[in-house]
Formats: structure tokens, sequence, C-alpha cells
């Protein structure tokens, strides 16, 4: 069994080892190895198209996340207070926010998006006292607001089932004591919930920074990094894509590295 | 052609070509490659002196810092682009599509961000009607000279008198063949369909494109490249599905499948064609001779241009003779200005891929504006797609 | 306070007690009751989810629908209308569906298979102290970009890969690139890791008391493992092939880099109608469509989940 383990290991490894291999090629082609250089790092760093992208697609990972993680846990917490009935359909909506394929939420954003700038543009400019009437476009918000129907309710569900878990009789008892809510709250409630809302905060910023297909619908005319990648292997690859492959590599190595030892911390203190 | 220009020259135009072909390999560095052939000297001096570039459009009006262009794949010299960067200031990011179709779909959803693209002929009477692109204004394209362009290219830019799009390059669609590996020796659409069956089984590319993946079967068939009657379109689909399962792929970006030969044969555009036999011989491109495309590629601007000044700037010094030949000798695509063609080394002209015979040219149709927008037409290459 | 009081006391006293905050606190805001007040924070915390939800699931959900009934605008896009032609149109992507619904399964099933022996070994094989950083180097892929290491596929399935050096053993002209073979070696790679965590979560929390006990009473370890591990584990196995199945079914990437354009999936359909054809309206009926499916394919996951779980508790009793 254990060859079968390493052989699969090994299937999972081998081609991230030939991406990072490739990224240090000294010729131009990603199939050819003809030497050892460093150069496509330099050239990757000072691409500005490839560096604009990155940065998009981090601002835009941290955003959604940041609002999922706020906003999906505060519903949560509300859930608990809600009837039956209420929140069934609150868990049927969230539920279906997981569900539905990436590919659907784009489409269904990008042709709900364009119907709507389609009536408010032109709306704006006829009211518009100047010249240059604000017009919405496709951009930023609308992959944030689409990335982070997925997030939230990942969070939201993480979040769920770490408060059912928690005892009540703690939080009883500080409200025994003459707590605020508020204060219950901060000191009892959101220390034990952190951990998941913070597994949930990563697992979001993940899925937004990986997205493609939800991006590629409706990112008008921003480029994330996901995107410049899909754009560069149709036009022709060089290994400047493997080397930003594998810096982002390295990078959710280090982060990985770093959660895990954040949360191993925190469980102990439990 | 004038004698003088290529005697002051700094290296011959067999040596331009070694060099050339040199650097694109990575056997020498892009400066070996300037420095040796005095075009880094040349670029050195006129971007010390725009100036010398002519506009007005430059001197002074704010370009921003950078600019979008949708274009096709292996389409532009990278350093056509770097140096205008080094003119002016702007990066410019390039955008590449398989298809007229892709391009219009970004444009109809809004915000795509070019300031500048690329259409083909049959196209710009419809992104008119829809208002997509924007009539241009030839005082800042002073580079542009209307009379040394070949009307017969140049005249589907222009809609009512008014100019909506300059010419790029013509070109025409045939296929490529690497004829070390296929023995049989297709001339006809109807052979490259019958190959792809047989010997090519599992090797032979079509366009992801309706244009050309359509008209080609229509052709082989017998009948017009820019058909739109049900009963041709029914015999064509019925053909195309017929091979699908024998092809290697359905893409536009052939070039990486013919040169790592996982691919044997194309359907190929002209300057894939030029590179490819360029950089291998075996890759030969043949026109069909029972029909084609011919086509002329233009430039173009969006109406919601986020950087039009930026636009205009690349477009005024694309169409610089001095530009646009390094273009073409990079991209292999016959040029419609006489001016550039004056300039261009022999190597390149008697090149029969990209300037053939009037004889091989005459079968070839220019695309028609309704197979853009013809329902049927999508309909059958989105059902050969996923059959 | 030597002992808590009775809930209802004590949630009584609480709502006094806060009552007396709020009006010690803010003499000049005590409209409140503390009913409408619990009302209004359930409303504030939930309402920003809320409306995010519906301005951005369901009115766009609702868009599709609405657009599903429509018909293609002449140069393409959207034109208002009601008809049930494109529905009655979905044949014409049989294969499309077919392909997905067929692959999709066929992959999360052999991805299962691979990833089950991994899991089992990680669970129950291996010592705590390399345990963790075994599972994390099962997850760091799964960190990486899908993208690129499908790219890494597109290479090593390509002519300079595997079949070049297929070609120094002296079999000629290996075709594995753009196959449905091809898209299937994506799909399990790329979903490999999705699959094994939920199965090792679920065989780490198995009791190994319960597998010496199988041994000891004499069963051999093929029977422990049909009649314990397995069952046991099955929770662990229905997530991860229930999650695995509905994302393969909205799959559009791996088919893309691996099939060439020649093997479809209902994501490529998608895209292919919204950013090529540019038909709204019948892309907006596959979408449709689709949702329909993934929750359909949903329901019976979870049905057989809860047939799986309502058995065993039976036999354990």
């Amino acid at each position: 069994m254990r060859g079968l383990v390493t052989a699969v290991y090994l299937f999972l490894y081998t081609p991230i080892a030939l991406v990072v291999l490739f990224s240090f090629n000294a010729g131009r082609n990603a199939s050819d190895f003809t030497g050892f250089s460093t150069q496509w790092y330099g050239k990757a760093l000072s691409n500005t198209f490839l560096m604009e992208a990155l940065q998009n697609s981090l601002i835009i990972a941290l955003t959604s996340a940041a609002l999922a993680a706020i906003f999906g846990t505060m519903a949560a917490l509300g859930m608990e207070r809600l009837g039956a009935k209420t929140r069934a359909v609150f868990d049927g909506l969230f539920a279906a926010a997981i569900v539905v394929p990436g590919v659907v939420i784009g489409i269904a954003t990008l042709v709900a998006l364009v119907e709507v700038f389609g009536f408010i543009n032109p709306a704006l400019a006829a009211i518009w006292p100047g010249n240059q009437p604000p017009k919405l476009t496709l951009g930023y918000g609308s992959i944030i607001a689409a990335h982070g129907l997925f997030t939230m309710a990942l969070v939201t569900m993480i979040v769920k089932a770490r408060i059912a878990s928690l005892g009540r009789d703690i939080v009883e008892a500080s409200s025994d004591l003459y707590a605020t809510p508020l204060t219950t709250f901060r000191q009892i409630v959101l220390p034990q919930i952190l951990p998941s809302i913070l597994a949930g905060f990563l697992l979001a910023f993940t899925f937004s920074f990986d997205d493609f297909i939800i991006a590629f619908f409706v990112a008008g005319s921003n480029t994330t990094l996901p995107i410049y990648v899909f754009a560069s292997i149709r036009r022709g690859v060089t290994p400047e894509i493997n080397a930003i492959a594998t810096m982002v590599l390295i990078a959710s190595l280090a982060l990985i590295l770093i959660a895990r030892f954040l949360m191993r911390e925190r469980t102990t203190t439990t | 052609m004038s004698k003088d220009y290529k005697d002051n020259l700094p290296i011959s135009a067999n040596g331009f070509m070694d060099e050339f072909m040199r650097l694109k390999r990575g056997s020498v560095s892009r400066r070996h490659f300037l420095g040796i052939t005095g075009l880094g000297l040349a670029t050195a001096v006129m971007s010390r002196f725009p100036g010398a570039l002519s506009t007005p459009a430059y001197a002074g009006e704010d370009l921003g810092t950078q600019m979008s262009i949708a274009t096709w794949p292996n389409y532009h010299d990278p350093a056509t682009f770097e140096n205008f960067k080094a003119a002016t200031g702007v990066a410019v990011e390039v955008n590449v599509f398989g298809s007229n179709e892709e391009m219009l779909a970004k444009l109809q959803a809004g915000a795509s961000g070019w300031s500048l693209f690329v259409p083909t002929n049959y196209t710009i009477s419809t992104y008119h009607k829809l208002g997509l692109i924007d009539e241009l204004d030839l005082s800042k394209i002073v580079n542009f000279s209307q009379s040394t362009e070949s009307p017969r290219f140049t005249k589907e830019g222009q809609i009512d008198g008014k100019t909506y799009a300059l010419p790029k390059n013509w070109g025409t669609t045939g296929f490529s063949v690497n004829t070390s590996k296929i023995k049989a020796k297709p001339t006809s659409w109807k052979d490259f369909f019958e190959v792809a069956q047989t010997e090519a089984d599992g090797r032979a590319m079509v366009h992801d494109y309706q244009l050309t993946t359509i008209g080609s079967a229509l052709v082989s068939l017998g009948y017009g490249f820019n058909s739109i009657k049900p009963e041709e379109l029914a015999k064509a689909e019925e053909l195309l599905i017929k091979v699908k399962p024998h092809l290697f792929a359905i893409n536009s970006d052939y070039q990486p499948a013919m040169r790592a030969t996982d691919a044997w044969m194309t359907m190929c555009w002209t300057n894939d064609g030029a590179q490819l036999n360029r950089d291998m011989p075996e890759l030969a491109y043949i026109l069909g001779t029972d029909g084609g495309e011919i086509w002329t590629d233009y430039y173009a601007i969006p109406k919601d241009a986020p950087n039009k000044a930026a636009g205009y700037a690349l477009l005024n010094y694309l169409m610089d003779p001095a530009n646009a030949v390094k273009e073409h000798i990079a991209n292999g695509a016959p040029t419609t200005d006489s001016r550039v063609i004056s300039l261009l080394p022999k190597e390149i002209t008697s090149n029969k891929i990209v300037y053939p015979d009037e004889a091989s040219l005459t079968p070839l149709e220019f695309g028609a504006a309704i197979t853009l927008t013809d329902p049927g037409r999508a309909e059958l290459m989105a059902r050969f797609k996923s059959a | 306070m030597t002992s808590l009081p009775s809930c209802n006391a004590s949630s009584r006293f609480r709502e006094e007690a806060s009552l007396l905050v709020v009006t010690n606190q803010r003499t000049s805001r005590m409209a409140l009751s503390p009913d409408t007040r619990k009302r209004l924070i359930t409303a504030a915390l939930v309402a920003p989810a809320s409306a995010w939800l519906f301005v951005f699931l369901v009115l766009p959900f609702i868009a599709i629908v609405v657009f599903s009934f429509g018909e293609r605008a002449p140069e393409g896009g959207y034109q208002a209308a009601f008809t049930f032609a494109q529905f009655a149109n979905l044949g014409s992507r049989a294969a499309a569906f077919k392909n997905t619904l067929v692959l999709a399964p066929i992959g999360s099933f052999v991805c299962l298979l691979v990833a089950y022996p991994v899991a089992y070994y990680l669970a129950v094989k291996v010592s705590p102290q390399y345990r963790l950083l075994l599972v994390s180097l099962v997850v760091v892929p799964f960190w990486t970009s899908l993208l690129v290491r499908t790219y890494a596929w597109m290479y090593i399935l390509g002519a300079r890969g595997i079949p070049h050096l297929l070609e120094f053993v002296g079999i000629e002209n290996v075709r594995l690139l753009n196959t449905p073979g091809a898209v299937l070696l994506g799909i399990v790679y790329g979903y490999l890791p999705l699959m094994i965590m939920p199965i090792y979560v679920s065989l780490e929390k198995l009791d190994r008391r319960l597998l010496e006990a199988s041994a000891d009473l004499g069963a051999r370890p093929l029977s422990t493992f049909f009649g314990i591990t397995l069952p046991l584990s099955l929770p662990g196995v229905m997530t991860g092939v229930a999650l695995v199945t509905i994302l393969l079914l909205g799959e559009y990437l791996i088919p893309q880099l691996l099939g060439g354009g020649k093997v479809f999936f209902i994501g490529n359909a998608l895209v292919d109608l919204f950013l090529q054809s540019r038909n709204w309206p019948f892309g907006s009926a596959i979408a449709v469509t689709l949702v329909v499916v993934v929750v359909i394919v949903l329901l019976v996951a979870m049905r057989i989940a809860w047939r799986v779980a309502g058995t065993r508790q039976v036999d354990l009793v």
C-alpha cells in the first residue's frame, strides 16, 4: 500500500515539479529545456500587466474574503435567532450559493449586470449635470460581488457549525453575571468562533484568488491572475508564466504554514 | 523599388533574415540583433527625436500610461510595442482572440477596455450598425496615406464616405501541412478534409471560428464560402461532424501544436503559414484550389475605448511605413500599402506564401458581413463544437 | 451566586437586566422593548448577507430564467419574447450533456478509487507525527492554481512529453492529448486533494478499538474493512463524491485545455454560447437546466447518504 500512496504523491507533484523546472529555462520555449537561468523571474516581476493582474487578484481576494468573513459571521449569528421557516429560507439560499456552478453564477451576474447597466447608464447620462456622467461597468465590484456569494455562504456554513457546538451554559453564565450581550459576545462567543472565522476567511481568499470562470465572465476590462495565465496559454507561453506560478506556489506554501502555525496555537488553548 | 535603400543598409537582406531567425530561436539576444542590424541605432535616434516620426498627436497630448489592444495570435512584432512605449511612455497590453465573434461578444458586453482592435473586413459594417466603433479622425493619423493604399483592400473600412477602419494587412486562409509527416499532397479543401480522415487521422486542426471552418467545408463541397442557405449549411455540418472525431483539436491557436508536431495539418492564415514555414521549412502553406478566403484586417477604435488618445497614437505609429515594415517582416503578412512594399526586402516580397500569384487568389472570396450575424452559421459552429 | 437559577428565570432576569442597562445608559432613548430590540439586532445581523444574496443571487437567477424564455437578437444577445423554443432546442447540445453526465461521475468514481487508499493510509497507518505533514502535502497542490497544473499536463501529454518518451521504446504515433482520457486524467488530478480530505477526516475519527475488537473476534482484514471501516467512513465518502461530482458538472477549464475543443462539457457549451455564438437566451436555458441537474444530483446524494446513515444506526442498535 505504501507503494500506491507514494505513486499518488508523485502523480500529484510531477506536473508541479515540471512547472517549477521550466521556470528556470534559459530558452524561450516552455517545452525545450536549454539551460538554467533566472531571467524569467526578472521578466515576470517587471511585466507591468502581469503585476497588475496579480495586484488585482490580491485586492479582489482580500476584499471579498473580508466581506465574506464579516457578513457571513453576522448572518450565522443572526440565523440562530430566526424562526424555523425564515431560517430554512436562508439555509436554502446559502446552499444554492454554494452548489450552483461557478459558470452559471458568472453568466447570471453578467446577464443581470449588463441589463441593469443598460438601463442605468443612459438614465444617469440624461440627468447628470456635467459632461462626464459616471458610467457603471463590469469591474472590481462585479467580481467581488460574484465571488462573495460563494465565499459568504462558506463562512456562514462553517461558523454556524461551530456555533451549534458551543456550550450554552457559558453564555448564560456570562449574562447571569450581568454582562451585556455585547460583552458576552466579545469575551465569550467571539474567541470560540474565531478559528472558524479565520478558516472561512482563508478558504474564501483561496477561492477568490484562484477563481477563473467567474472572473472570466464579469471582469470587464480588468485582468486577474488566472485570466492572465489563461490568455497566455492561448497566446503562446513563455517561461514567464512558470515563474509567476512558482512564486504563487511558494507564497501559498508559506501562507499554509503560517495558518497551520496560528491554528495549532489556538486549538491548544481551548 | 529604389536601389539606394538597399545599398545603404548596414547589413544585407540575407544577413538580416539570418539574424532575425537567430533572434526568434533565442540564439542571440535582442540587443545583439538590434545592434548588428542597425535597428537599435535607428530606434535610439527616433525615440530621442520624436519629431522624426512626425505627428502632432504625440507632442503635448496626455496619452496616459497604458492601453489595451485586441488582436490575433502571432500578429505583431513584440519590439513594436516596446518601441512605442519608449517613444510615448504608454505600455501596451495585448489581448489575443481567435475569431471575430469573440471580439464582438466582448464588445457587446461592454467595458472591453480596448483602445484599439483588429477587426476583419466583413465585420466593420456590423460594428458600425451596432454603434460599437468610432468614425476615425484622420487628422490624428497623419501617417496614413490613402493614395498608396490598394482600394481592393481598403474599401470595406469606409462606409458612406466616412472612414471607420484603416487597413492593417491583407492575407489568405489556406492550410499548413507538415510535408515530412504527410506523404499525400493535398491541394484543395476537398483534399484537406479527406486527408484529415485518413493519413492525418488525429493530427488535423480547424479554426474555432465559424467563417473559415464552415466556409472551407462549404467550399470543399462546391458551395460558396459565404453561403447561408440552410440546405448547403446542412451538408457542410454533415461533413464537419463526420470529420470531427478525426481532428486533433478545434483551435485558432494552432502554431504551438504544429511546432510541437502534435498536429500535422491545420487550417491556417497567411501570417502563421509564413512564420511556420520560415522556422520549419517542412511546413508548407497551401491555398485551396477550390476556394477559400482572402481577407483584410483593419484597425478600429471602439466607441467606449478608455484611452482613445493612446489608441490614435498607436494607430498613427503603426501606419508609419518605417514601423509597418518591421511589423510585416516579423509577422509575415502581406501589406496593403505600396510605401511599405517598397521598403520590404526581396526575400519577403518574393515569398509566394506572403505574396501569392494572382492566379491562386482568384478562387478566394472575401468574407461577407451576413455571416457574422446569421444565427444559422453561429448555431452550426456551436453544434459542431459540442457534437 | 452559588447556583444558577432555572432557565426561564434567568432569561427573564437577563431581559430585565438589559432593560435596566438600557434605561440607565440612555435615559433619553428608552422607547425600545426587549423584543423589538432583539428583532432589530437580528435584522441588522442578517441584513448585509440577505441584501447580497438577493441582489447577486436571486435577481441574476431570475434574469437568466426570464432570458431563457426569450429569443436571440439578430446580432446576438437577448430579445424579449416568451417562447419555449430554447428549452425545446436543448437536444442540440445532447453530446455536451452526455459528456458531462458521463465523465463527471466516472471522474468522481476514479478519483474516489485513488483517494480512498491514500486517505486510509494517512488516517490509519501513518504515525501521528508525520500525519500532519503528509496531509498538508496533499492539500498544497489544491492551493496551487488549477490552471497552471492543468497546463503542465498539456505538456506531459503532448508530443514533447510521454509520446516522445514512448518513441524511444519504439511505440510510435501515440495520441494522448485532446482525448476523453486526457480530460479524465485532468479531472482526477485536479480534484484528488478535494476527495482525499473529507474521507481522511471521516477515517481519522474512526475508533481504533473497533478495528482491534474485530480482529480479536477473528475477522480477517478484508471483512473488517468491509464490515466496519468502509461503512463508518461512508459519510466522508459521500461528502467527497457529492462535492466533486457537483463541481465537475460545471467544469470548464479542464475540458477546454485537455480536450482541445473536442471534448465539450456543459460549461464549455455555456462559454461558447455567451462569448462566441452570442445566443444568450439559449445559453440561459442551458444554464437553468444545469442548475436543475445539479440540484437533482444533490438531492439524490443526500437521499442516499440519509438512507445509508439510517441503516447504519439500525445495525448498531
